[in-house]
C-alpha cells in the first residue's frame, strides 16, 4: 500500500490541474476509441453479471460461467417479468367493504294514485272505445259489461269527430284464434273448448302485406294489453292530456309527518304518469333533503293515503292500493320497475337497508362514470342509470324505425307521440321492435353499461291492520272532517305507509386495484435487484454505451473517411473501427494497467483511473 | 484510586474504537469520495463522466431516480393501511337467532282503566267537542262548559291549540280563546301540506315553565296524528309513575300472548320463552333468548323446521288512542342485542299467515388503523345503559339519556334508567316535556356530540328478512280451526275466537348457508419491506445499507465538516480579536486550537489523523522530509486498509 501511496503523491496538483481543465471541458467528450470506451464502462458499471461476462475476459472458464448465469438470470427474470405484466394487464380489485355512518340522506320516495285520470273526467274521451270494448265482451265471452251511459246522447257529436277512432279500432279487432293454425274463426262460437284458443289482435304493415297476431293465452291479459294500446293512441292524439289530471294532492295524502315533524309542503314534486296516475316524489329536490337521526319508525316517513277506487278506469286501473317506490334522488322513478303496492286497510311498514356499490371504472370494469361516454343520448333529464339508458336507447330507436315515440317514454327533439291516426302501422311496428329489443338485437342491453355508481335500498315489509277495531271509530271519524274522507269506504278507502331506515350505517361495496403501478413497479424492481442488481440508472449506462459506441462508430468513420480522402491510395482501415461488435477491442481489454497509465498521460482525469486499478488490484489480492 | 479504572475503560475504549470525523476536508471533497466509493447506481457516473452535458445529464437522472424512489414509496406507505374482503360461505348448522314478539298494544286496555280513565275521558270530550264525534250514538254532545266546569289536568298541562295566520294567533280548542303566539318559537314548520279548506292546523305548545316566553310548537297536518300525540305525552307521564312489577302484570302474560308453539317439528311452549319489558310495547317474549345456556339451532332449512307460531292479539282489548293498527311486531336478533323492536321491528298482521324466510350475514371489519370501528364498545365514553352488548344504536340512545338526565334531571321513559334517576314525570319535573323536545332537536342537528363520540362496532350479525303474508285461516277450515284453538285457550275465553284477533307466524331459515364478509389487511410489513425494497432497486439498486450510508454522509459527515468550518473559523477570528487586543499571546491560541475542549464540537471532532495533521499545519511545524499527505491517497489508503490512519496517527503523536 505504501508504494501506491507514494506513487499518488503528486496528485494533489494534479486536482488543481484538473480542476482547471474541468473549465475547459467540452460539452460532451467522446472517447477516441472503442477500447478506450468499453475499458471506462467496464470499470464503471454497475450491472452485475456484466462485469464479470464482459471485463474478465482473461479467464475463459470464468466467461464460460458468467455467460451462463448471465443468460439463465436473464431468462428467469423475463419470465417473472412475463408473470408479473399478466397478472398486471388481468386488472385485478380488491373488495372493499366500508360501513358509512355518517348522517343517512332520506332517498326520494314516489307515491302514486294507481289510476291515470279520474274515469268522470276523461269518460268522453274513452267512450268510443269502451263502446268497443263493450261489444267485444259481449261477443267473446257473452259477457254484459255495465257501463255507466250517462252521457250517451253526446255520443254522436264525438263520434262524427273521431269518426276515425272507430276506423283504427277496427283495424286491429281483439279477436280468437286457434292455437296451431292462425286461422280466424267466426266470432260468436265461445262453445269450443276454450283450451284451443288463444286471443290476441292482429297487426299489419301499412301496406297490409305482412301481419301477425299479438296473442296472449289469458283473456284478461290481452283485453287489457289491447285496451291499454287504443288508451295510449288516445292519448296521444289529445293535445291537452295534461290538463286532465288535476293534481290532488290533498284529496290523495292525508296525513305526512318525517321525523315526527309534518312534511313541508316544498317536499314534493308531481309527475303524471300515463298508467301509474299522479306520482308524487317527496324529497326529491335537492335544496333541503331530509335526512334520518336514528333508524327506525319514528324518523322516517309516514304516510296516509287515499286508497278510494270509485273513480277508477275500469278497464286499465285493475288494481287497487297505491303504488311506493324508493329511489335516489335525480333518478326517475321507473314504478313498474322498483315498485311496492301498498294494501288498503293495512298498514304497511316498509324498512329500508342502503347498500352502495362503487365500482372501479376505466380498465377494472365495465361501467361508465356519468353516461358521457355511453352512445345513447340520455332523453331524461335526470342522471344516468342502466334503465334510463335502456329506455331512451328503445325510444331512440322505435323514432329511427317507426317514424313516432312511444307513449310512456319521453319525446326526443323533433319527434311526436305515436297514434294511429297519422301513424297507421306504428302498433305492428311497435311489437316488432319490442321483440328485437327483448332479444337485443337492437344492442340496447350492450349499449348501456352499468353506473360505476349504485345506490340499492333493500326493502323489507311488515304489515298491520289499521285502523284497529277499537280506534277505527274515531280515526275515520277525523279523517271525514278533515279530509272530507267518505265514512262509508271504511277500511278499504285509506292505508298507511311507514318507509324508514333499518340501520343506522349503510354498507358501501367498493373495489380498489389490487396490483397498482405502484406495486408492479416495485415487483419488477424486486426481480431485477434479485437476478441483476442492476437498476433503471444501468440500464441508462447501457444506453449510454450504446450512444456513444454509435457516436464513436461515426466519428472514426468521419476521420477515415477524411484520412482517405487526402490520402487517395489510403491502406486497409485500421481493423479496430469497421466492426460493429466488439471482438475485435476486447483483446484491448487484456492490460488495462497500461491503459490506465495512458490516460494519466492523457490528462483524462487522472483521480478516476486511479480508482479502477486500486479496485481491479484490490480483487486480485482477495483471489489470491 | 476509583477513577482509575474508569478512565482507563475510557482510555481503551478511545482507543479501540476512535470516533473521528470526516476524512474529507471539504464538501465537495466529502461528495466526491462519497459518489466514487457509494453502492448506489448513478452517483458514481456523476464524478466519473467526461463532459459538462453528460453529467449534468447524470445529475438529472440521480435526482430523477431519488425523486421516484421517494414518490412510490410514499404512495406505498399511504396505500399500506388498505384492506381486501373476502366471503366466505358455508353451509353449516346455523344457531337460531332469537325471536322476540310483542303485542303491538303494550297493555291490556281493561286492565288500564283505573290508570287512563281520566285521561280517556279527556280524550273522548276533545273528541267530541272539537270535532263533533261521539262514540255512541245515542250520547248527547255535552256542551263546552259543562266540560269547563269538571275540570281538566290534562288540558291545562298542555292545551291543543288551533293555528290560523300563519300560526301568529291561535284558538285554545278547550276554552275557545284566541292567544298569541308570543316568543321564540323554535320549531314549526311555515307551510304545512295538508291545510285543505278547512284550514286546521292542530298542534300543541310546550313552554319553558320557568320562562314562559320560551315555546316550542308543534304543529300535525292531521288532527290523527294530534291526538295520537298529545296522548302519547299524557301517557308517558302515566306509566312513568307505575312501578315495573305492576306494569308487567298489567300486561300480557305469555300464556294470553301464545296460543300454539312449533320449532323445528317439536311443540315447544312458553318455557322456551322469556319475558322482557319494553318501555312501549310492554311484555314482550324471546324465543331462544340463550338465558338457560342453551342456544337452539336448526339442522334443516324452510318452513317446516323453523318456529311457528300462533298468537293471540286480542283487538278487542285494544287502547283506541294509542295505537292505532293491530297486529304484533317481531323481531329477529342475535342473543346478545338488545331488541330495538319498537324502531325496527317487523308487523305481523292479523288473520294471515307470515313466514319470514332469513338469511344469515355475519360481517367482520378490521379494526383500528383501518377503520373506526369499536371491538368491545369498552372505548367509548358513554356508559352503556342496555345489559346488551355493544352496537351503535346502544350507545346513541345511552349518549341522550345521558344527557337527558343530566340536562332536565329525569330519564326518559323509552329508555333503560340510569343508575340513580328516575323517569320523567310532570308531577316532579314539570319542565321535563319542554326540555326533552330542546334536546331531542339538539341531537337530530348532532349537536350533542352522541354522532361523534359512539362508533360502529366492528362485528356484527344481520338477518336479512323476505316476508310474504297468506290469507289465513282459510275458508273452509276456519271453523274447525277456530273451535280448537278456543278449546286451547281454555277456560278463560269462553266465547269463540275471532280470526282478526289470531295470528300466525313463520319464522325460519331460508337456506342455512351462512355468508361470512370478513376484512383482511391486504398489506403485510413483510410486503410493504419488500416493495420498498423493490422501488429502491429498481431505480437506483440502492439497498437500507445505502440509505444508512446516505444518513451518514449526508448528514452527519456533511453537518460535522460544516461544523468544523465555523469552529474553525471563529476560533480564528477569536484568535484575531485576542491577538488584536493583546498584540501577542499566539501560542496560548495555538492551545486552545489543539485542545479541542470546546463544547460545541467535542464529540464529532476528536483529533484524528486528519485533523491532526491539517490543524498545525502551516506555520508551526515545517516538517522537514515527509511532505503532508495528501488528501485524495488518504482517501486510497481508507480504500485499501482501514487502521493505517489510525496506526500514523499514533505514529504522529
Amino acid at each position: 500500500g505504501g508504494s501506491v501511496k507514494t506513487g499518488k503523491m503528486p496528485e494533489g496538483e494534479k486536482t488543481e490541474q484538473r480542476q482547471k481543465e474541468e473549465e475547459r471541458e467540452g460539452l460532451i467528450e467522446f472517447y477516441s476509441s472503442y477500447q478506450e470506451l468499453f475499458q471506462f464502462f467496464c470499470s464503471n458499471t454497475t450491472i452485475h453479471g456484466a462485469i464479470r461476462l464482459v471485463c474478465s475476459k482473461k479467464n475463459k472458464m470464468k466467461t464460460a460461467f458468467w455467460s451462463v448465469l448471465f443468460f439463465l438470470t436473464f431468462g428467469l427474470m423475463y419470465w417473472q417479468f412475463g408473470i408479473l405484466y399478466r397478472e398486471y394487464f388481468s386488472y385485478p380489485v380488491n373488495l372493499n367493504l366500508n360501513l358509512n355512518s355518517d348522517r343517512l340522506t332520506f332517498p326520494a320516495v314516489t307515491l302514486c294514485t294507481l289510476n291515470p285520470y279520474r274515469y268522470s273526467a276523461i269518460r268522453k274521451k274513452l267512450d268510443e272505445l269502451d263502446q268497443i270494448t263493450h261489444q267485444t265482451l259481449l261477443d267473446l265471452y257473452d259477457y254484459n259489461m255495465s257501463l255507466a251511459r250517462s252521457d250517451w246522447s253526446t255520443l254522436s257529436v264525438q263520434k262524427r269527430s273521431s269518426r276515425s277512432l272507430l276506423h283504427h279500432v277496427q283495424r286491429h279487432p281483439l279477436r280468437r284464434q286457434k292455437r296451431d293454425n292462425l286461422v280466424n274463426l267466426p266470432e260468436n262460437s265461445p262453445s269450443v273448448d276454450k283450451n284451443d284458443w288463444k286471443i290476441g289482435f292482429v297487426l299489419c304493415s301499412e301496406n297490409n302485406k305482412d301481419c301477425f297476431h299479438q296473442a296472449y293465452s289469458s283473456g284478461v291479459d290481452a283485453v287489457r294489453e289491447w285496451y291499454s294500446f287504443h288508451y295510449i293512441n288516445i292519448l296521444a292524439q289529445m293535445p291537452d292530456a295534461k290538463a286532465l289530471d288535476e293534481s290532488d294532492f290533498e284529496n290523495f295524502i292525508y296525513a305526512c309527518r318525517f321525523n315526527e315533524a309534518t312534511c313541508d309542503k316544498a317536499n314534493y314534486t308531481h309527475f303524471h304518469h300515463p298508467l301509474y296516475g299522479n306520482c308524487y316524489t317527496f324529497n326529491d329536490n335537492s335544496s333541503s333533503l331530509w335526512t334520518s337521526s336514528l333508524p327506525g319508525i319514528n324518523n322516517g316517513l309516514s304516510l296516509v293515503v287515499r286508497t278510494e277506487q270509485n273513480d277508477f278506469i275500469p278497464l286499465l286501473s285493475t288494481v287497487t292500493g297505491a303504488r311506493v317506490m324508493v329511489h335516489d334522488q335525480n333518478e326517475p322513478a321507473f314504478m313498474d320497475d322498483g315498485g311496492f303496492n301498498v294494501r288498503p286497510g293495512i298498514e304497511t311498514s316498509i324498512s329500508m337497508r342502503k347498500e352502495m356499490t362503487v365500482r372501479l371504472g376505466g380498465s377494472y370494469s365495465d361501467c361508465t362514470e356519468d353516461g358521457s361516454d355511453v352512445p345513447v343520448q340520455n332523453l331524461y333529464s335526470s342522471r344516468y342509470t342502466e334503465q334510463v339508458c335502456i329506455r331512451s336507447c328503445f325510444q331512440l330507436n322505435m323514432v329511427e324505425r317507426c317514424g313516432c315515440a312511444y307513449y310512456f317514454y319521453p319525446l326526443p327533439a323533433g319527434a311526436e307521440y305515436c297514434d294511429y291516426t297519422k301513424h297507421v302501422a306504428w302498433g305492428y311496428c311497435y311489437y316488432k321492435l319490442l321483440a328485437e329489443f327483448k332479444a337485443d338485437v337492437l344492442g340496447c342491453f350492450h349499449k348501456c353499461r352499468k353506473p360505476c355508481k349504485m345506490t340499492q335500498y333493500q326493502l323489507s315489509a311488515g304489515y298491520s291492520r289499521w285502523p284497529s277495531a277499537v280506534s277505527e271509530d274515531w280515526v275515520f271519524y277525523m279523517l271525514s272532517q278533515q279530509n272530507k274522507y267518505n265514512i262509508t269506504s271504511k277500511r278499504n278507502g285509506v292505508a298507511k305507509v311507514n318507509i324508514f331506515f333499518e340501520e343506522w350505517n349503510y354498507k358501501t361495496n367498493g373495489e380498489s386495484p389490487a396490483f397498482t403501478v405502484v406495486t408492479l413497479l416495485s415487483q419488477l424492481g424486486n426481480q431485477w435487484s434479485l437476478w441483476f442488481g442492476s437498476s433503471v440508472l444501468s440500464v441508462m449506462e447501457l444506453a449510454e454505451l450504446i450512444l456513444d459506441f454509435v457516436a464513436i462508430t461515426f466519428i472514426l468513420a468521419l476521420r477515415w473517411f477524411r484520412s482517405r480522402q487526402k490520402l487517395s491510395p489510403p491502406g486497409p482501415p485500421a481493423n479496430s473501427h469497421d466492426n460493429t461488435a466488439f471482438q475485435d477491442e476486447v483483446p484491448g481489454l487484456s492490460a488495462p494497467h497500461r491503459f490506465t497509465v495512458e490516460a494519466v498521460v492523457t490528462t483524462l482525469p487522472s483521480y478516476n483511473s486511479l480508482e479502477p486499478r486500486g479496485l481491479s488490484r484490490d480483487g486480485e489480492v482477495g483471489h489470491k | 484510586a476509583a477513577a482509575a479504572p474508569g478512565k482507563k475503560i475510557t482510555a481503551r475504549i478511545k482507543r479501540t474504537l476512535p470516533v473521528r470525523g470526516p476524512q474529507a476536508p471539504t464538501l465537495s471533497e466529502l461528495m466526491r469520495w462519497y459518489c466514487l466509493n457509494t453502492n448506489t447506481h448513478g452517483c458514481r457516473r456523476i464524478v466519473v463522466s467526461r463532459g459538462r452535458l453528460r453529467r449534468f445529464l447524470w445529475i438529472l437522472l440521480t435526482l430523477g431516480a431519488v425523486g421516484l424512489i421517494l414518490w412510490q414509496c410514499a404512495e406505498l406507505l399511504v396505500n399500506y393501511y388498505s384492506a381486501s374482503v373476502s366471503v366466505t360461505v358455508q353451509f353449516q348448522k346455523l344457531p337460531f337467532p332469537a325471536v322476540t314478539i310483542c303485542n303491538i298494544n303494550p297493555y291490556k286496555y281493561s286492565s288500564m282503566k283505573d290508570y287512563l280513565s281520566e285521561l280517556d275521558k279527556e280524550t273522548k270530550k276533545a273528541l267530541e267537542t272539537f270535532y263533533g264525534f261521539s262514540e255512541g250514538k245515542s250520547k248527547v254532545r255535552r256542551s263546552v262548559d259543562e266540560w269547563n266546569s269538571t275540570g281538566s289536568d290534562f288540558f291545562e298541562q298542555i292545551p291543543l291549540l288551533k293555528f290560523e295566520d300563519f300560526s301568529k294567533t291561535a284558538t285554545d280548542l278547550r276554552s275557545g280563546q284566541k292567544r298569541k303566539i308570543e316568543g321564540n318559537v323554535f320549531h314549526k314548520d311555515s307551510s304545512i301540506v295538508n291545510s285543505g279548506d278547512s284550514n286546521d292546523i292542530i298542534g300543541f305548545q310546550l313552554c319553558d315553565a320557568n320562562n314562559s316566553s320560551e315555546c316550542a310548537i308543534y304543529t300535525f297536518s292531521s288532527g290523527v296524528n294530534a291526538i295520537q300525540e298529545w296522548y302519547k305525552l299524557h301517557y308517558m307521564n302515566i306509566m312513568a309513575q307505575i312501578p315495573l312489577e305492576t306494569k308487567e302484570k298489567l300486561s300480557y302474560s305469555a300464556d294470553d300472548l301464545l296460543l300454539t308453539c312449533f320449532f323445528d317439528g317439536l311443540s315447544c311452549d312458553k318455557r322456551h320463552f322469556t319475558r322482557f319489558h319494553h318501555p312501549l310495547h310492554g311484555n314482550c317474549y324471546t324465543f331462544n333468548s340463550g338465558e338457560n345456556g342453551t342456544i337452539l339451532s336448526t339442522s334443516t332449512g324452510g318452513s317446516e323446521y323453523g318456529l311457528q307460531v300462533v298468537l293471540y292479539i286480542g283487538e278487542a282489548d285494544y287502547n283506541p288512542f294509542l295505537v292505532t293498527s293491530t297486529g304484533a311486531k317481531i323481531i329477529v336478533h342475535d342473543q346478545n342485542e338488545y331488541p330495538f323492536i319498537e324502531d325496527i321491528g317487523t308487523e305481523i298482521e292479523t288473520a294471515a299467515a307470515t313466514s319470514i324466510g332469513m338469511h344469515f350475514t355475519r360481517s367482520r371489519k378490521l379494526s383500528k388503523p383501518y377503520s373506526d370501528c369499536t371491538e368491545t364498545g369498552a372505548d367509548i365514553p358513554v356508559e352503556n345503559l342496555y345489559n346488551k352488548s355493544y352496537s351503535l344504536q346502544i350507545c346513541l340512545h345511552s349518549c341522550f339519556q345521558k344527557a337527558m338526565v343530566d340536562s332536565c334531571g329525569c330519564a326518559q321513559y323509552a329508555q333503560p334508567l340510569p343508575a340513580g334517576a328516575e323517569y320523567c314525570n310532570y308531577k316532579k319535573n314539570p319542565n321535563w316535556m319542554y326540555c326533552y323536545y330542546r334536546l331531542h332537536e339538539k341531537f337530530v342537528k348532532e349537536q350533542l356530540g352522541c354522532q361523534q363520540i359512539c362508533k360502529d362496532a366492528c362485528s356484527f350479525k344481520e338477518w336479512a328478512l323476505t316476508t310474504s303474508i297468506a290469507q289465513w285461516p282459510s275458508t273452509v277450515s276456519e271453523d274447525w280451526m277456530l273451535r280448537v284453538l278456543s278449546w286451547d285457550k281454555g277456560q278463560k275465553i269462553n266465547k269463540k275466537l275471532n280470526k282478526t284477533d289470531l295470528a300466525n307466524l313463520m319464522v325460519f331459515y331460508k337456506d342455512l348457508n351462512e355468508r361470512f364478509i370478513s376484512e383482511n389487511p391486504a398489506n403485510t410489513l413483510v410486503i410493504l419491506l419488500s416493495n420498498f425494497g423493490g422501488q429502491l432497486g429498481l431505480w437506483m439498486s440502492c439497498s437500507v445499507v445505502c440509505v444508512i450510508e446516505i444518513v451518514e454522509v449526508f448528514f452527519i459527515d456533511s453537518l460535522s465538516i460544516v461544523m468544523r468550518r465555523q469552529w474553525q473559523k471563529a476560533k480564528k477570528w477569536w484568535n484575531n480579536r485576542k491577538r488584536d487586543r493583546a498584540g501577542k499571546a499566539p501560542q496560548a491560541g495555538d492551545l486552545e486550537r489543539q485542545g479541542h475542549d470546546n463544547p460545541v464540537c467535542i464529540d464529532e471532532d476528536l483529533p484524528t489523523f486528519n485533523t491532526a495533521l491539517r490543524l498545525p499545519l502551516p506555520q508551526d511545524s515545517p516538517l522537514p522530509r515527509t511532505p503532508p499527505p495528501n488528501y485524495s491517497t488518504l482517501r486510497l489508503e481508507a480504500a485499501f486498509t482501514e487502521q493505517l490512519p489510525d496506526t500514523l496517527e499514533v505514529g504522529q503523536r
